[in-house]
């Protein structure tokens, strides 16, 4: 199993990623940082191999904890999961600084399952 | 299911990599030629003009043509001759991405026509807004973007009702909020009536009851909506040149008698007849 960490400061986001990461048979979900500076933390705790993670988000923002783990943990995969997707600056900013790839709100389980699959 | 951009709709679909993408916008930045500089390249304009054009470019939010006319160093025709050029000249990124071999043109093509496909339900079909105001263009965009994601996201039935300036805001079971920064200033309001916020979090949470959901995660779900609306509305405005910065959505308690609109506002009400009788209003707080 894949171990997966959630990064979403809205409750409801979290819950619609941990039921497509726990139902879907080869990932898990090892849990769920509310903002950036958690996410980094739990990313040395727990250890993921791969991370979703929010753009937008009070507190330390989605592309900020990208830029740090991506100088902090060279194995890591993170995959950037936004409303703001389409916006092309924000969208080429997020691969510059190391994301796999991007996920536009809203988005169907076929869609999540299939881009952490190709990871 | 998102406005999406063709770059990131390619990546998306695993038609390209996005190591290739991030080579073909490298090439793009070589091939594509700002204004500037192919204003000096014609010898338009001298180094030390578009020196002071950057300089005064960061107390200016205009655009480096506009500017460059308003300072006096390119006449309106020499601007609109640049702009031609730039555009007949204009490598796309379909285009960047055949250059470096990582697509055939009849992938371009088949790629572009499914890129069209998908967008095609965000083209907007009109809708009248009551008075002028600046951009009207973006809040048509932002109230037809909304009417989209209740059937996308919510899966509800709904009937727009006719757009009105209002004088104040009427409260509602719940409300919640997103403030728009850039090129236009303006705070999305959207509001629900109590039903309505559990058919949302029905659908967001995709579970057949939410009765014993806390009232912190009903409400979490209505500011999604909120989110993803104003996400897609910020994408389409970049695709139409308007920057649209969007901070984290709120709630928001209103007295029982309302709320004033607030001064230096134009507010436009959008109202929302749902399926069933429940009540969804939008309202756009236009700073003037």
């Amino acid at each position: 199993m894949i171990k997966v960490l959630v990064v979403d400061d809205s409750l409801s986001v979290a819950r619609q990623l941990e039921k497509i990461i726990s139902e879907s048979g080869d990932f898990t979900c090892v849990g769920h940082a509310k903002n950036g500076a958690e996410a980094i933390k739990m990313n040395h705790t727990e250890d993921p191999e791969v991370i979703c993670m929010d753009m937008n988000m009070p507190g330390m923002d989605g592309l900020t904890a990208l830029r740090t783990l991506s100088v902090m943990d060279k194995d890591v995969k993170v995959v950037m999961v936004t409303s703001l997707g389409g916006v092309g600056d924000k969208f080429t900013e997020a691969i510059k600084l190391g994301a796999k790839n991007v996920i536009s709100k809203p988005f169907d389980a076929d869609t999540v399952l299939r881009i952490l699959r190709e990871l | 299911m998102a406005v999406k951009f063709f770059g990131q709709f390619l990546v998306e679909q695993g038609a390209v990599t996005s190591s290739a993408l991030l080579d073909a916008i490298e090439l793009q930045d070589k091939k594509n030629v700002k204004l500037g500089e192919m204003a000096l390249a014609m010898g338009l304009i001298t180094p030390e003009e578009i020196q002071r054009a950057h300089n005064a470019q960061m107390s200016h939010d205009i655009k480096m043509g506009d500017l460059l006319v308003k300072m006096g160093f390119l006449t309106p025709d020499q601007l609109s001759d640049l702009l031609t050029r730039q555009k007949n000249t204009h490598l796309y990124i379909g285009e960047a991405l055949v250059q470096i071999g990582s697509l055939t043109q009849d992938q371009l093509q088949k790629h572009l026509d499914d890129f069209k496909a998908d967008q095609a339900q965000y083209v907007s079909n009109g809708i009248e807004l009551p008075v002028k105001t600046a951009n009207d263009s973006i809040w048509e965009m932002t109230a037809d973007i909304t009417y989209k994601m209740i059937t996308r996201v919510l899966d509800l039935q709904y009937r727009p009702g006719k757009c009105a300036v209002a004088t104040a805001i009427t409260p509602n079971f719940m409300m919640a909020a997103m403030d728009f920064s850039g090129d236009v200033e303006a705070r999305y309001l959207i509001s629900v009536s109590e039903g309505l916020q559990k058919s949302i979090a029905k659908v967001i949470l995709s579970e057949d009851s939410v009765d014993n959901e806390p009232a912190e995660v009903l409400e979490d779900t209505v500011m999604e909506f909120v989110n993803v609306v104003c996400g897609n509305v910020a994408a389409k405005a970049s695709q139409m040149g308007i920057l649209m910065n969007i901070n984290p959505p709120v709630t928001l308690s209103l007295p029982s008698c309302g709320l004033k609109a607030p001064d230096g506002h134009t507010v436009l009400c959008f109202p929302i007849h749902i399926e069933d009788g429940e009540k969804m209003e939008i309202f756009l707080l236009i700073k003037n």
